[in-house]
C-alpha cells in the first residue's frame, strides 16, 4: 500500500506526517481523541459504546492509538456505527502492532479513515515511541481528548497532560473509586485538569441517540426475574452472590439467569452478570 | 525328559497362551538357558528359580537345562514365568506329578521359595475361562483377582514347597471360593475433602454434581486459591460405586498395570486419577514397545483430573481429543495394535491468565494482553468443544462467607452422592444392554432414541442457539446436560415431574454451563 505524506499544524509550527488511506487533514475538522486503559473493564466497554455511538451520529471523527483495550474498542465501535477513525501508530506503517488488529487496519482504510505515523515506514515499535505518538494524537484532535479509563501513571494521563499543555480541552469519565482503572480519571476530575463527561453532549452539541446507560423504565418482569434485576441494578454480581442475596436455590438462580440472558435483559462477562437495559 | 507347562501372557488387554517347554538333559555340559525371546527380567529368572528350588530343600540338577517359551516369535517380559519354569524343571526330574487336567501356573518366585504378588492374574483367569482350562495356580496374594471369575478353580499358592506337596498329593491346597460381586451403595469411601467443607461456591458444587451424575467433562477456570483443586478432589467423594460390568473393565486394566494391591480382588471404587502437567504423552495416552495403558485408561469409568490444563504440552492436549470422542484409544507399535478403553470423565482446571489474577477484584493482573491471548489459545477450539460443562470459579470474599455461612446448610458429600447414585441408576436402566452407562456418552442417534424433550424446552433451546450462535455440537451437548439435570431432579424427588422428560428449566440451567467465547 502506498504511503503518502502530509503536514499537520502543531501549535505554531507544522509537522510532517506519513499516512495511508484518507488525508487526516480532511477528517479532523470535528475530531476527538479517545484514550484509555489497555485493560479495559466491562464498564469501559459500555462507556465506549455509548459515547462513540453518539459522537459518530454527529459526524465527529474519533482518534486513537491502535493499542489493545480502549483504543481498539473505539476503532471497532466507530466502524460499527459507520464513522471515520484515525489510528495513530507508534511505529512505521509497515508494522501492524498489535498484529491481531490486521483486520481492523484494513477496515479503517476501507471505511475512509486514516492510519498515520510520524515515523518512516519500517520503523519498529519501541517503548519510547509511544509517548511521542501521544503528541500526534493530541495535535490531531480538534475538539479535545476524552479519557475513558486510566489507572495511576498510565499513558492516558500523559496524553491528558500533553493536551492541557497544547491548550486543548480534556474530559474524563468518572468511575467507581475502588476501581484500579478509574483512579486516573477520577484524579483528573478532582484536580480540575479535566471536565467530567457523562454524555456526548458534554463534549459537543450533540443529539443523544444511544441511551443504553440512561436509567429508564423497563418492561414488567416475572417475580424472580424482577428480584434479580433489582439486585443487579446496584452492582454486577456473580451467580453465587445473586443466589445468596435473593435466597433462591442455585438451580433456580441459574435457570432464571439463563432465561433473562436469552431475553436480552442481562449479559455475562468474566463470571459476573450485568444488566443491559 | 521334556515337560510342557501352560501359562499365559498378555498383549495389551488380550491374553495369550504360552507353553513353557522344559527339558532336563541326561547328557551334556551342565547349564541353564532360556529361549523364546525373553527379556532381562526373564533371563534373571534362572537365578530366582535355582535359589528357590534349593531353598525348598531340593537339589538343583547339575545337568543341561533348556527352557523354551512358545510361541517363540512373540517377545516376552515379566517375572510371571518363574513358577512355570520351576515346576517344569521339577516335573522333568520327576519330582512332582503334574495334574491330569490342563492347568495354568503363574507367578514370581522369591529366593526363599515363596511366591510374590504378580500382576496380570485377572487376565490369566480370563484366559483360563476362554481356553477352557479348569485350574490355575497363582500366588496367594494375587489369587483374589481371579476369584471373581466363575467357572475356574483358583489355587492360592504360598510357596513352592507347598505346591510340590499339593501336586504330589501329600497336602492339598484349598481352592479359593469365588466371591460374588456386591455393591454396597451405602458404603462410603473417605476422601480428602467433603463438599460441606467448601464454603460458598454453590454454583460450582452444583456443576460438579451434574458432571458426576452424567459423567460429563468439566472445565474450571478461576483465580489461584478460588478452590478449583479442592472442588475437583472433593468430587472423588460423590462418585457412585462401579457397577459389576464397569468393575470388571477397570480391574482388567489395573491388573495388567500391576496396580491392584496384594490381597485385593475386584476394584470397586471409581478410579480418580491425577496427572501432573509434566506427564509425557505416552504416560497420559499409553504406549511403549509392549503397549501399556496410560493415565486416560487407568481413569476408565472414573475421573481424570488435569490441573493447570494449559501448562500441558500442546501435543499432549491434542492427543486427548480422539479418546475424548471415541472413549477408547488405539495404540499401534511394531509389536501390533492395541485398544485400551478410555471412557473417563475429564476435570480440567486452569487460571484465566499466566499470572492468574485476570478479573480478580482484589489483585491486579500483570499480564499483557498478548500473554493472556497466548495462554488461552493453548486450548484449541476442538478440545474445548469436547467439554460439556464450562464453569467460572470466582475467588470468594472470606469475610462475606463467614458472615453468611450459618444461614445455609450445605449438603455434604454423602447426601450428594446418594442423589448421584440414583441418577446413575436411572441412566443404567435407560442404556441397558448398550456399551455405555452415562448420558455424556450418548451419540446423536441415542439422543433421538432416548431423549424426550418438551416442546417448550425445544423452543428455548432453539432460541439459545440463535442468541448465542451455538454450534451443532454444542446443541447436542446441551441436550445431554439437560437430560442429566432432568435425571437429577427425579433423583432428588422434590420436583413435580416424575418423568425424565426435559423441561424448559432443565435447558435453562444447562445453558449456564455453555462455552463462553468472549
Amino acid at each position: 500500500m502506498e504511503t503518502k505524506t502530509t503536514e499537520i499544524k502543531t501549535g505554531k509550527t507544522k509537522k510532517k506526517l506519513n499516512y495511508r488511506g484518507e488525508d487526516p487533514n480532511n477528517l479532523i475538522a470535528n475530531s476527538i481523541a479517545i484514550v484509555g486503559s489497555r485493560q479495559m473493564t466491562r464498564y469501559g466497554r459500555d462507556v465506549v459504546d455509548k459515547f462513540v455511538c453518539d459522537l459518530v451520529a454527529n459526524s465527529i471523527t474519533t482518534i486513537s492509538g491502535f493499542m489493545y483495550g480502549v483504543d481498539t474498542e473505539v476503532a471497532l465501535k466507530t466502524l460499527e456505527y459507520g464513522g471515520k477513525h484515525i489510528a495513530v501508530f507508534g511505529c512505521g506503517l509497515n508494522h501492524i502492532y498489535p498484529p491481531e488488529n490486521k483486520k481492523l487496519y484494513d477496515e479503517i482504510i476501507k471505511s475512509g479513515g486514516s492510519i498515520v505515523s510520524e515515523y518512516e515506514d519500517n520503523a519498529k515499535p519501541s517503548m519510547w515511541k509511544y509517548p511521542q505518538r501521544n503528541k500526534v494524537v493530541v495535535n490531531l484532535a480538534s475538539l479535545g481528548v476524552l479519557v475513558i479509563e486510566a489507572s495511576e501513571n498510565s499513558g492516558s494521563l500523559v496524553t491528558a497532560k500533553l493536551a492541557k499543555k497544547a491548550g486543548k480541552k480534556v474530559w474524563a469519565i468518572p468511575g467507581p473509586i475502588n476501581s484500579r482503572v478509574s483512579v486516573g480519571c477520577n484524579e483528573l476530575i478532582k484536580s480540575g485538569d479535566a471536565k467530567m463527561a457523562t454524555a456526548a453532549k458534554d463534549i459537543a452539541e450533540c443529539q443523544i441517540i444511544n441511551d443504553k446507560l440512561q436509567i429508564k423504565n423497563r418492561p414488567e418482569l416475572p417475580k424472580q426475574e424482577e428480584r434479580i434485576y433489582k439486585i443487579l441494578q446496584l452492582e454486577p454480581l456473580e451467580i453465587d452472590e445473586i443466589a445468596r442475596k435473593t435466597g433462591m436455590r442455585i438451580e433456580e438462580t441459574g435457570t432464571t439467569l439463563s432465561i433473562m440472558g436469552i431475553k436480552g435483559l442481562i449479559t455475562e462477562s468474566g463470571g459476573k452478570y450485568y444488566i443491559t437495559i | 525328559m521334556l515337560t510342557k507347562i501352560l501359562s499365559a501372557s498378555h498383549f495389551g488387554l488380550t491374553p495369550n497362551l504360552i507353553e513353557v517347554e522344559v527339558n532336563v538333559f541326561k547328557k551334556g555340559f551342565p547349564g541353564f538357558s532360556i529361549i523364546g525371546l525373553p527379556n532381562k527380567s526373564i533371563e534373571e529368572a534362572k537365578e530366582r528359580v535355582k535359589t528357590a528350588i534349593l531353598n525348598s530343600d531340593i537339589d538343583f540338577p547339575n545337568q543341561k537345562i533348556v527352557v523354551n517359551l512358545a510361541p517363540a516369535d512373540i517377545p516376552k517380559e515379566g517375572s510371571l514365568y518363574d513358577l512355570p519354569i520351576a515346576i517344569g524343571i521339577l516335573a522333568s526330574m520327576e519330582l512332582v506329578k503334574l495334574p491330569i487336567e490342563k492347568s495354568f501356573f503363574y507367578g514370581e518366585l522369591s529366593l526363599d521359595g515363596g511366591l510374590r504378588h504378580t500382576k496380570g492374574v485377572f487376565l490369566l483367569g480370563l484366559a483360563a475361562k476362554q481356553k477352557g482350562i479348569k485350574s490355575v495356580f497363582v500366588p496367594s496374594e494375587s489369587a483374589n483377582e481371579a476369584s471373581v471369575l466363575s467357572g475356574i478353580d483358583v489355587y492360592p499358592v504360598k510357596s513352592l514347597s507347598e505346591l510340590i506337596a499339593h501336586l504330589n498329593g501329600l497336602k492339598k491346597i484349598e481352592k479359593i471360593k469365588s466371591s460374588k460381586y456386591s455393591v454396597l451403595s451405602t458404603e462410603y469411601c473417605s476422601v480428602e475433602f467433603d463438599f460441606a467443607e467448601i464454603i460458598g461456591q454453590e454454583s460450582a458444587k452444583r456443576a460438579m454434581t451434574i458432571a458426576a451424575a452424567g459423567g460429563h467433562n468439566i472445565f474450571l477456570v478461576g483465580t489461584p486459591g478460588a478452590g478449583k483443586t479442592m472442588l475437583a478432589r472433593a468430587t472423588a467423594g460423590i462418585l457412585p460405586p462401579l457397577n459389576e460390568d464397569e468393575a470388571l473393565e477397570v480391574t482388567k486394566i489395573y491388573s495388567v498395570s500391576g496396580l491392584i494391591p496384594a490381597g485385593e480382588g475386584l476394584i470397586r471404587n471409581r478410579p480418580f486419577r491425577t496427572a501432573h502437567h509434566t506427564t509425557s504423552l505416552i504416560g497420559l495416552i499409553g504406549g511403549g514397545t509392549n503397549p501399556h495403558p496410560g493415565e486416560i485408561s487407568l481413569a476408565h469409568n472414573g475421573v481424570l483430573f488435569l490441573d493447570e490444563f494449559p501448562e500441558f504440552s500442546r501435543g499432549t492436549l491434542e492427543a486427548l481429543r480422539q479418546p475424548l470422542e471415541d472413549r477408547k484409544v488405539s495404540i499401534t507399535r511394531i509389536a501390533g495394535s492395541v485398544n485400551f478403553p478410555a471412557s473417563f470423565m475429564l476435570i480440567a482446571a486452569a487460571n484465566p491468565c499466566p499470572c492468574g489474577y485476570l478479573g480478580d477484584p482484589k489483585r491486579e493482573c500483570i499480564c499483557t494482553p498478548r500473554m493472556v491471548m497466548n495462554y488461552q489459545s493453548r486450548l484449541s477450539g476442538p478440545l474445548m468443544d469436547r467439554i460439556d460443562l464450562h464453569l467460572n470459579v470466582p475467588a470468594v470474599d472470606v469475610n462475606k462467607l463467614i458472615a453468611n455461612s450459618e444461614k445455609r446448610i450445605a449438603k455434604n458429600s454423602k447426601q450428594i452422592r446418594e442423589e448421584v447414585v440414583k441418577a446413575r441408576e436411572i441412566q443404567n436402566k435407560r442404556f441397558k444392554g448398550l456399551s455405555f452407562y452415562t448420558n455424556a456418552n450418548m451419540k446423536n442417534k441415542h439422543i433421538k432414541e432416548f431423549v424426550d424433550i418438551a416442546p417448550e424446552a425445544l423452543v428455548l433451546l432453539k432460541q439459545a442457539v440463535n442468541t448465542y450462535n451455538l454450534s451443532a455440537r454444542t446443541y447436542f451437548r446441551l441436550i445431554k446436560v439437560s437430560q442429566t439435570i432432568a435425571d437429577l431432579s427425579v433423583a432428588e424427588g422434590g420436583e413435580r415431574s416424575r418423568t425424565n422428560r426435559i423441561l424448559p428449566n432443565h435447558v435453562a440451567e444447562a445453558l449456564q454451563y455453555r462455552v463462553r467465547n468472549e
